[in-house]
């Protein structure tokens, strides 16, 4: 039977993982975000170019707000705060990005016959031009994290697990 | 803690983290004007591939002169969209004409180019001055005088795909520079640069000359 004072090796080797998750999945965030809002007006011309809205406010409002939501959510992911719906915020927003990023890469390897691996372009994901596979490779990785997160309850080294109630 | 509790803090979030994001983007220096049409004229649809387009459709007109290759056809679709907007395409040799006639050094002839300060600063057609389009507010009130004045004013941005040059001529052209004035040269830094003609580095008139002489 578990003590809960002091946890079996396993328990906390998956409260360990969980942080360096939560550290990771929020230390990525935040670059991303920071990269982002020091050129807005880069992301303004890329987010335009995934031709997602045609309202100009809209497109503003998507170019001027992502990039500082990012920094909000890395930051309470490192800091171990409201984790689970800070997770769940950075899937809703990796979820269809991942998505708008694919269809993007497909419509340019029809358009130029080269093959998937070899596709490489500015996807706004704050890193400048990089290979696609290897960016959804990496969303990938921090999809499953944030679920990981989402579903789990490790409240090792969070500041406030929970916003209703005290981690 | 539930799915509905998980969910009511993801909207708590949503809703301050929005909240946030909008007061740190008004503070930002670099911020974006929400209500500011920063792309008028276009759908949304970038001109990159409105030339593409463009150039595809008039394959057939353009190749009974026999000029048909893709980078004519950009050219012509440029231009064509630039007329319909009331400026003018100039290309490269012209423009090195304007630069070395003396009225370029009397500001009859006026260069502008359209790129942010990190590309500005990292070298520009000497004497041109910087008018970053997104922040008019910064940029216009120097560069206006001097365009209002000149007879030719040639806008320019990194050459390529680039629209910000076509965006900062119809900035100016609102601004009330008359439109048969203003040419954008397509070719821009890049073709400057590539063609070894004289690039200034750092600020105006800052006589650090790279790559030609001064």
């Amino acid at each position: 039977m578990n003590d809960p004072v002091s946890p079996t090796p396993r328990r906390s080797g998956r409260e360990l993982a969980a942080a360096i998750a939560r550290w990771v999945l929020g230390g990525v965030m935040i670059y991303m975000g920071v990269s982002k809002a020091l050129h807005p007006v880069d992301f303004l011309k890329i987010v335009r170019q995934y031709e997602m809205v045609e309202n100009h406010v809209a497109l503003n409002l998507i170019a001027a707000a992502l990039p500082w939501f990012e920094i909000f959510c890395g930051l309470l992911l490192v800091c171990g705060i409201a984790v689970r719906g800070s997770a769940l915020l950075c899937l809703a927003m990796l979820i269809p990005f991942t998505w708008i990023v694919l269809q993007r890469a497909l419509a340019i390897r029809e358009a130029k016959a080269i093959p998937f691996c070899a596709i490489q372009f500015d996807c706004g994901c704050g890193g400048g031009e990089v290979i696609i596979c290897h960016k959804l490779l990496e969303n990938g990785l921090l999809i499953l994290m944030s679920a990981l997160l989402v579903i789990g309850a490790n409240r090792r080294w969070c500041l406030r697990h929970d916003l209703r109630k005290a981690g | 803690m539930g799915w509905k509790s998980i969910l009511l803090e993801a909207l708590t979030l949503a809703a301050a983290g929005l909240a946030l994001s909008l007061t740190a983007n008004f503070l930002s220096p670099r911020g974006l004007v929400l209500a500011r049409d920063y792309f008028p004229g276009s759908t949304g649809r970038s001109a990159a591939m409105a030339i593409s387009a463009a150039g595809s459709n008039s394959n057939q007109a353009v190749s009974s002169a026999g000029t048909n290759s893709p980078a004519r056809l950009g050219q012509d679709a440029l231009a064509a969209r630039l007329a319909a907007q009331g400026l003018q395409l100039i290309d490269g040799e012209e423009v090195k004409r304007l630069f070395g006639d003396p009225q370029y050094a009397q500001e009859l002839f006026v260069f502008v180019d359209a790129r942010d300060d990190r590309h500005y600063q990292q070298g520009h057609v000497p004497g041109a001055y910087q008018f970053d389009r997104y922040y008019p507010e910064k940029h216009l009130p120097a560069i206006l005088p001097a365009c209002l004045t000149a007879s030719k004013v040639v806008v320019y941005c990194t050459g390529g795909n680039c629209e910000d040059s076509e965006f900062a001529a119809l900035a100016l052209k609102e601004a009330s520079v008359p439109q048969e004035r203003l040419f954008v040269y397509a070719g821009g830094m890049t073709e400057w640069a590539a063609k070894g003609w004289p690039v200034e580095a750092g600020e105006r008139k800052s006589g650090v000359i790279q790559n030609g002489k001064p």
